[in-house]
């Protein structure tokens, strides 16, 4: 079981049961996507879309990574709170600033598992009518799949367990993890109310 | 199909309904028990076992089997599951299992949905 790197931090380590994939292995696969995007989007002027908050250290990252000129925005969901499901379907909470008829956009996601929120999302880009639309995401959940789409560029695929760390959250926390670890069942079944 | 639209199924399952819910949040058609599914027949064709998948996603063409119970009391649905692909093999299916089914329910801050698949009578409470 590997928990080399957990060292430093503290009280967020104590409740990590192993590191899955090391800050480094993320920060190679981030360079190589950044490579990839650069390559295939010159001249094409990209708009990236992600959404909050799960992706600002994937987005921050990638693009440092990518040396083509691009633009970002954001987006923001709600999610499935109980505020949420009394007014019914999913909405944006905050839409984006730019317009994206005719361009070329890539959707940044940092993890897509079931796929709902991303299919929403898409959905909704789609009627705005871009030039093309593209999904970036960084880990992959295929497992837990209930609605299918392509993905043009993927940096890994995670098995199914409930992973944080590098954006990826549990209860707001473990989002300013380096890497990607498995929390312990324990915390878990402690944090449910 | 949503809640919203048409008339309330009669749920086997709350976790079930939780499921059909989240559906309806993200806009994603579906239908509940739809289809029977024949597994097993005697000499004379009379069906002996059929299987009717919980759920069935129209824009996916998926049909999905949602699982609360503990992995040792699984393995008949999972057997039943199998036993479909077998003889149905253009039909795609997904069996969610009881772990997905939890995580599924804290992604979506669903934590008594997550601690009844839990605390059923069919398992432990608190065992992951």
């Amino acid at each position: 079981m590997n928990r080399a790197g957990l060292e430093e931090y503290g009280e967020l380590a104590a409740e990590i049961k192993e590191v899955l994939i090391p800050a480094g292995a993320l920060q190679q696969r981030v360079r190589e996507l950044g490579q990839a995007i650069s390559v295939d989007y010159a001249g094409r002027d990209p708009l990236l879309l992600g959404v909050l908050k799960g992706v600002v250290i994937f987005m921050a990252d990638l693009l440092r990574a990518i040396t083509i000129p691009l633009e970002v925005d954001f987006l923001a969901v709600s999610s499935y709170s109980s505020e949420a499901r009394r007014k019914g379907l999913v909405r944006l909470e905050k839409d984006l600033g730019t317009n994206i008829s005719g361009r070329h956009v890539l959707f940044v996601e940092d993890v897509i598992d079931t796929g709902l929120t991303l299919n929403y999302l898409l959905r909704s880009l789609w009627a705005r009518q871009p030039a093309s639309l593209e999904v970036c995401v960084l880990f992959n959940k295929p497992e837990s799949r209930l609605i299918e789409t392509p993905l043009k560029y993927k940096g890994f695929d995670l098995p199914d367990r409930f992973v944080v760390g590098y954006g990826l959250d549990y209860q707001e926390k473990y989002r300013n993890l380096p890497f990607v670890g498995v929390l312990k069942a324990d915390v878990l079944k402690g944090h449910q109310r | 199909m949503s809640l919203s639209e048409h008339r309330h199924p009669k749920f086997a399952h709350s976790a079930e309904e939780t499921f059909a819910q989240i559906l309806d949040f993200y806009g994603i058609e579906w239908e509940y028990e739809p289809r029977t599914f024949p597994l097993e027949w005697d000499e004379h064709g009379t069906v002996l076992e059929a299987f009717a998948p919980d759920f069935y996603l129209p824009s996916q063409d998926l049909y999905i089997e949602l699982t609360t119970l503990r992995p040792k009391l699984a393995n008949y649905k999972n057997r039943r599951v199998r036993r479909m692909q077998e003889l149905y093999p253009h039909i795609h299916i997904k069996l969610l299992k009881r772990r997905e089914m939890r995580d599924l329910m804290v992604k979506y801050g669903l934590y008594d949905s997550a601690n009844q698949i839990q605390g059923t009578g069919a398992q432990p409470k608190g065992e992951l």
